[in-house]
C-alpha cells in the first residue's frame, strides 16, 4: 500500500502534468507561511481548484511525508522523498515545487534520509483547512461515503460561500444518502441567514429531515428566535427539536436493541464452553478463563505468523518463528485461520487439563474448585512468562473495523460478526450434542454416567472429549474477544465471573437457559445503561436513598453491573436452580 | 580427601566477607522505592523502579550523594492501596530510608501519606495527580492539574473546539480533575450544556462530580461510545478522557468502529504515555492528543544521552525479570529520574540527609537541567517545569505540537477560577465567583 502510495507520488513528481506547477507553487508557499493563519490564507487559494496534485501532497503533508531540507547556505525548501530505501536508508529527493529531482551543486541527484530531516509542520487547525480543501475535491469523489462526509462538514461549518455549489450537486446526485446529507448542509447553512422566512424553511426542512447532527444548530436558532422575539420562528424551531428528539428516541431504542444482542452475545460466546465443562459436566471450572486467554493468545500468535513473526522468551529460552510476510487481503484474512485454531489449542490445552487433573475430581466439586483455581494462576503465570506481563496487540482486519448506519443507527461490523458468529456456534454446538454420536455419548454420560459405562460407553474417553469441545469454545471465544478488547495475561480474570452468572442464571446443565440467560443479562445491562440517567431524576423522590441512587444511576455504566448483580440475586433466591433447570440423576 | 591449606581457607573467607558486607554501612545512604512490581499497575510501575535504578547506578557511578553510595531499598506494593502503607511503615520505621521515591495511583499516595506524615519521612511522587494536596512529607514532581488538564484545554479551545466530554476512570484522580476542568471550562465562557457526561449534585444542587465514570477494567464502552457519537455529530467536539490503564484498549476499539476520527472528534487523554502504548494499538489512535512535561521526542542534548544512557543500562542490567525489547521513556520516568537529581542537589545544599534540611533546600529553590529541560523546586513542594501538547503519531511516539515554558506548579485550583453568575448557581456557589488569585 505504502508502495503503492509511494509510486504514484513519484508518478506525479516526476511528470508534473501541465498546469499543474501552481498548485505546487501555493502548497510550496504554505508550508513556509510564516505561521498558522498565513498559512491557512494560502490554503485557501486553494479551494475549489480541481488538480490531480492537491490531493496526494496535502495527504503527504498531514502525513508527515513532506520535509524540510536546507542546502547549505541555503532557505530551508520542502521536499518530498519517493522510490525505496537503499542501504543507507536514504530515499529520492523530490521537489515541492516543481515536483523535479533535487540536485546539488554537481547536478547530482541528492539522496536524503527521512529520520534526519524535519518533517513540515502542521496543526489541527492547518488539517481542518486541508480537509476542507480536499473536501471540496471530494465532493466530485466517486466513493458515497467521501461525498457524503464532505457535505457534512461543509453543512456544519455552515459556509454560506458552498451554498451554490451544493445546491448545484443536489441536482445531479442520484445517490440517497448523499442526497439527504446534501438537503441538511443546504438547511444547515441557510439557517444562518439573515430572513427570518429562510430560516423557518431551513427549520422545516430539519424537521422533515430528522437530523441528528442539527440538534446544537437547531437550539442555537431558537435561542436566537427567542432573543428577536420572533413568535413564527420560535414555533417552527421547538417543532424542529421535537420531529429531531422524537427520532432520537427512537434511534436510542433501536441502538440498545443492538447493543444489547451484542453484548448478549458475547456473554453468551463467553458462557458456552463453561455451559459445557460445569453444566453438562459438573465441574466447576475456574480455568474456564485462562481456556478464553489461550484463544486469544494464539489469535495473537497467529497475526504474528501472517506477518512479520514472533520472538518469544518463554523461561529465559529464546524462541523466534518466522513470519509470512503476507500483505493485503491475505494478512486480513489471518483472522479466519485463527478462529480454528484458536479452537484447537484451547481443546488441547483443555485434554491435558481433563487427563492431568480434572479426572480425578469428578465426584468432588470442592476439590475441583480448589484445583482448576490454581491452574488458572499456574496458566496466568505460564501466559506472562511467556508473552510479557504487558497487553499485546491484536489488530483488528479491515472487514471488522467499519460500520453500517441504519437510520442513524450504528452498526459495528465487529458487533454483527459477533451476533451472527455466537447464532452460528450455538447452532454448531446444538447440532454435535443433538445430532452426533459423539453429541449422544455426551448425553447419555452427563445424564447418568454408571448407566452409561454399563452400556459399555468408555465414559472416560467422552470426559476428556466433552472436556475438550467446552474448553475449545472458550477459545473461540477468546479469538473473539481479541477483536474488541485487552488481550493480557489476565484476560480470563475479567471474563470469569460473567462466564459462571450467565450459566447459573441459565439453569446448570441447560444450554437453551444459557443461551437466553446470556441474551437476558446482556439487554438488562444495555437497557440499565441507556435509560438509567434519563430516570436519575425520579430516583431522587426515593425516601432515605433518593439522592445515593440519583447520582449512581448518572454512573450508567456501573449502575448497570450493580443492577445486573442485584436482579440476579434476587431471581436465584425466586429460582434458586436458574431459568430452566435440568432434571438428571447425576445432578440430583 | 587432601586438606584444603590455610591459604585457600583464608581467601574463601575474605571472599565470603566480601560477598557478605560489600559496603559499610556508613559508606552508603538507604533509599526506598516504593512501587508495584505484580497486580494491575505492574505495567506502568515497574518501569519507574527501572529507571530509578538505573538513576542510582548512575550516581553512584559519579561517586554517590555526599560520599556516600545510595543503597535501594526495593519493595512491592502489589496495587494493593492499604499494603502501601505497611510498605512505606517497614521502609521508615525499620530499614530508616532517608527518603522514598514511589506511588503510581493518588489513592495508593493517600494510603501512605499518613505514615509519612507521622514519621517524618520524604515521599517523592512522579506522576501525574488532582491537586488539592500540600504534605511537608511528599515532594510532588508530579504535573499539577494547571500542568497537564487545563493547557490541554486551552490548546483545544484554541483549536476551534466548542464541547467537552469528560469521561474518566472512577477514581480519585479523575473526579478531582473534571471537577477543576468543569470550572476552568466555564470560566473560559463554555456553556454548560456543552459539557458532556452528566453531572451529579449533593442535597443543596452543588454538583460534586462531572462527567462519565467507568470502573477500572471496563470493557463495554459501546453505550458511551453511541453517546459521544451524538454528541459530537454538530461538529466541534473533542472528548478530555482520564480513563487509566487497559480500558482504553476497548474504548478506542469501540470509538474506531464508530467511525469517530481524531479530526472529527479527537480525544485527549492525560494517562496515556508513550510506556502506555506499549501495550495499545498505536495505529487506532494516530491524531489524538496527550499531554506531559515530557515526551520521548523532544530533541535536545540532554534528552538524546538520558534515553541512550538508560537503553544502555537496560542492555547491561541483571535486575531479575527486567523487559529490556522495545521499551521506551515517558513522562513518569522522567520526573522520577529527575526527582532523584533534585534530591540529590537538595542534600548537597543542605549538606545533611535529614529530612527538614533537606525540605528545606527545596523550598529555597533548587534546579536540575533534566531530559525535559529545566524543573525547579517550589516552596509548596510542587515543580515548576515545561508542560508540551503532543499528537500521537503510528508508532507510539508524540509529535510535539505546542510548549509552554516554566509552568509554575499550583495545586490548589478548586474555586479559583472565575464564572459568570448564573454558572455559579448551578455549581451551588451562590456566594458569588470564587476568590480568583492570579495563577502563576
Amino acid at each position: 500500500m505504502r508502495n503503492l502510495f509511494a509510486a504514484i507520488v513519484a508518478l506525479l513528481a516526476l511528470f508534473p502534468a501541465a498546469g499543474a506547477e501552481e498548485a505546487r507553487e501555493v502548497i510550496r508557499r504554505a508550508v513556509l507561511g510564516k505561521d498558522e493563519a498565513a498559512q491557512a490564507a494560502v490554503l485557501n487559494e486553494l479551494m475549489g481548484r480541481a488538480d490531480d496534485v492537491i490531493q496526494p501532497l496535502l495527504d503527504a503533508w498531514r502525513k508527515d511525508r513532506i520535509f524540510l531540507h536546507a542546502a547549505p547556505g541555503a532557505a530551508p525548501s520542502p521536499v518530498l522523498l519517493v522510490g525505496d530505501k537503499d542501504a543507507k536508508r536514504s530515499q529520492k529527493a523530490v521537489i515541492l515545487a516543481t515536483g523535479l529531482p533535487l540536485r546539488d551543486a554537481a547536478g547530482q541527484e541528492v539522496r536524503l534520509v527521512a529520520d534526519e530531516l524535519e518533517t513540515a509542520p502542521h496543526s489541527a487547525n492547518l488539517r481542518r483547512v486541508m480537509k476542507a480543501v480536499l473536501d471540496l475535491t471530494d465532493l466530485s469523489s466517486p466513493i458515497a461515503a467521501k461525498r457524503q462526509a464532505a457535505i457534512a462538514a461543509i453543512g456544519q461549518a455552515q459556509q454560506s460561500e458552498k451554498l451554490p455549489v451544493l445546491e448545484r450537486r443536489l441536482k445531479t446526485e442520484a445517490d440517497p444518502k448523499v442526497v439527504k446529507a446534501l438537503r441538511e448542509a443546504v438547511a444547515l447553512i441557510r439557517l444562518k441567514s439573515k430572513e427570518a422566512a429562510v430560516k423557518a424553511d431551513a427549520l422545516r426542512e430539519l424537521a422533515d429531515l430528522k437530523s441528528l447532527a442539527s440538534t446544537d444548530f437547531i437550539k442555537t436558532a431558537i435561542k436566537e428566535a427567542e432573543s428577536a422575539n420572533d413568535a413564527q420562528l420560535l414555533a417552527a424551531g421547538v417543532d424542529a427539536l421535537k420531529a429531531v428528539n422524537t427520532h432520537r428516541g427512537f434511534v436510542d431504542f433501536g441502538g440498545t436493541i443492538f447493543r444489547s444482542l451484542s453484548l448478549g452475545s458475547i456473554l453468551l460466546i463467553v458462557a458456552l464452553g463453561l455451559a459445557i465443562t460445569f453444566g453438562l459436566m459438573g465441574v466447576i471450572n475456574m480455568a474456564h478463563g485462562e481456556m478464553i486467554a489461550i484463544g486469544a493468545y494464539t489469535t495473537y500468535v497467529v497475526q504474528n505468523l501472517f506477518g512479520s513473526g514472533l520472538a518469544l522468551s518463554p523461561f529465559g529460552w529464546s524462541l523466534s518463528l518466522p513470519g509470512l510476510h503476507a500483505t493485503g487481503w491475505l494478512q486480513e484474512s489471518y483472522f479466519l485461520f485463527a478462529l480454528p485454531l484458536s479452537f484447537l489449542a484451547a481443546a488441547c490445552a483443555g485434554v491435558l487439563l481433563e487427563r492431568s487433573v480434572i479426572r480425578f475430581l469428578y465426584r468432588r466439586p470442592l476439590e475441583s474448585l480448589l484445583a482448576t483455581w490454581g491452574v488458572s494462576l499456574l496458566l496466568q503465570q505460564l501466559l506472562r512468562l511467556t508473552f510479557g506481563a504487558n497487553n499485546v496487540q491484536v489488530g483488528s482486519p479491515a472487514y471488522l473495523s467499519g460500520n453500517w448506519v441504519v437510520g442513524d443507527i450504528l452498526l459495528g461490523w465487529n458487533r454483527v460478526f459477533v451476533i451472527g458468529f455466537a447464532a452460528v456456534v450455538v447452532l454448531g454446538v446444538w447440532l454435535v450434542l443433538t445430532r452426533t454420536p459423539l453429541g449422544l455419548l455426551i448425553r447419555s454420560v452427563t445424564q447418568n454416567r454408571a448407566m452409561a459405562s454399563c452400556m459399555g460407553v468408555r465414559t472416560e474417553r467422552v470426559n476428556t472429549l466433552t472436556f475438550a469441545l467446552g474448553s475449545g469454545l472458550a477459545g473461540l471465544a477468546g479469538a473473539f474477544l481479541s477483536q474488541i478488547g485487552n488481550v493480557g495475561p489476565s484476560l480470563g480474570q475479567s471474563y470469569i465471573v460473567d462466564s459462571f452468572m450467565v450459566v447459573v442464571v441459565g439453569g446448570v446443565g441447560n444450554l437453551v437457559g444459557t443461551v437466553v440467560s446470556g441474551i437476558g443479562i446482556g439487554s438488562f445491562d444495555q437497557f440499565v445503561q441507556q435509560y438509567s440517567p434519563s430516570v436519575a431524576g425520579a430516583l431522587a423522590n426515593v425516601p432515605v436513598v433518593g439522592g445515593f441512587l440519583q447520582n449512581l444511576a448518572q454512573d450508567s455504566a456501573v449502575f448497570g453491573k450493580i443492577l445486573v448483580l442485584c436482579a440476579i440475586i434476587l431471581f436465584l433466591q425466586w429460582r434458586p436452580s436458574g431459568l430452566f433447570a435440568a432434571r438428571s440423576r447425576s445432578l440430583d | 580427601m587432601k586438606k584444603p591449606s590455610n591459604r585457600v581457607l583464608a581467601a574463601c573467607a575474605l571472599a565470603l566477607a566480601s560477598l557478605v558486607a560489600p559496603a559499610k554501612a556508613q559508606d552508603t545512604v538507604k533509599v526506598g522505592v516504593l512501587h508495584s512490581l505484580s497486580g494491575t499497575m505492574a505495567i506502568s510501575e515497574t518501569s519507574l523502579r527501572d529507571v530509578l535504578l538505573f538513576t542510582f547506578d548512575e550516581i553512584n557511578a559519579k561517586g554517590g550523594v555526599l560520599g556516600r553510595k545510595i543503597e535501594p531499598v526495593v519493595v512491592d506494593g502489589a496495587s494493593n492501596w492499604p499494603l502501601f502503607a505497611e510498605k512505606s511503615k517497614q521502609l521508615l520505621e525499620q530499614d530508616k530510608v532517608a527518603v522514598t521515591f514511589g506511588c503510581w495511583t493518588s489513592v495508593s499516595r493517600k494510603s501512605c501519606l499518613p505514615v509519612f506524615e507521622k514519621n517524618n519521612g520524604l515521599l517523592f511522587y512522579p506522576v501525574q495527580y488532582e491537586g488539592e494536596e500540600e504534605s511537608p512529607n511528599v515532594a510532588y514532581t508530579a504535573e499539577a492539574v494547571n500542568q497537564q488538564a487545563t493547557p490541554a484545554v486551552d490548546y483545544l479551545l484554541a483549536q476551534g473546539v466548542k464541547k467537552f466530554y469528560l469521561l474518566g476512570s472512577d477514581y480519585v484522580y479523575p473526579q478531582t480533575t473534571n471537577l477543576v476542568l468543569l470550572e476552568y471550562l466555564l470560566s473560559k465562557g463554555v456553556p454548560i450544556e456543552n459539557i458532556g457526561g452528566g453531572f451529579r449534585k449533593d442535597a443543596s444542587g452543588k454538583i460534586i462530580s462531572a462527567g462519565k465514570y467507568t470502573p477500572f477494567g471496563h470493557t463495554d464502552y459501546q453505550q458511551i461510545v453511541a453517546e459521544i457519537k451524538q454528541f459530537s455529530s454538530g461538529g466541534g467536539a473533542a472528548v478530555v478522557s482520564t480513563l487509566n490503564g487497559d480500558t482504553n484498549v476497548p474504548f478506542f476499539k469501540e470509538y474506531a468502529a464508530s467511525g469517530l476520527t481524531a479530526e472529527t472528534c479527537p480525544v485527549v487523554s492525560f494517562s496515556i504515555s508513550e510506556d502506555e502504548f506499549r501495550g495499545l494499538p498505536a495505529d487506532k489512535l494516530v491524531g489524538q492528543l496527550g499531554c506531559w512535561t515530557y515526551f520521548q521526542t523532544i530533541k535536545s542534548p540532554a534528552n538524546a544521552k538520558f534515553i541512550a544512557d538508560f537503553q544502555a543500562w537496560l542492555a547491561k542490567s541483571t535486575v531479575p525479570g527486567i523487559v529490556k525489547d522495545g521499551r521506551v521513556t515517558c513522562s513518569p520516568m522522567v520526573l522520577s529520574y529527575n526527582g532523584v537529581y533534585l534530591w540529590k542537589a537538595c542534600v548537597e545544599k543542605a549538606g545533611s540527609f535529614e529530612v527538614d534540611k533537606v525540605r528545606a533546600a527545596w523550598k529555597s529553590g533548587v534546579s536540575f537541567d533534566g531530559p525535559g529541560g529545566k524543573v525547579t523546586t517550589q516552596p509548596n513542594m510542587h515543580l515548576t517545569k515545561n508542560v508540551f501538547i503532543g499528537e500521537t503519531k503510528a508508532d507510539g511516539q508524540f509529535k510535539i505540537l505546542k510548549s509552554y515554558v516554566n509552568v509554575f506548579g499550583e495545586p490548589w485550583l478548586m474555586g479559583k477560577f472565575k464564572y459568570d453568575f448564573r454558572s455559579t448557581v448551578i455549581l451551588g456557589r451562590v456566594g458569588g465567583p470564587g476568590r480568583a488569585r492570579p495563577l502563576h
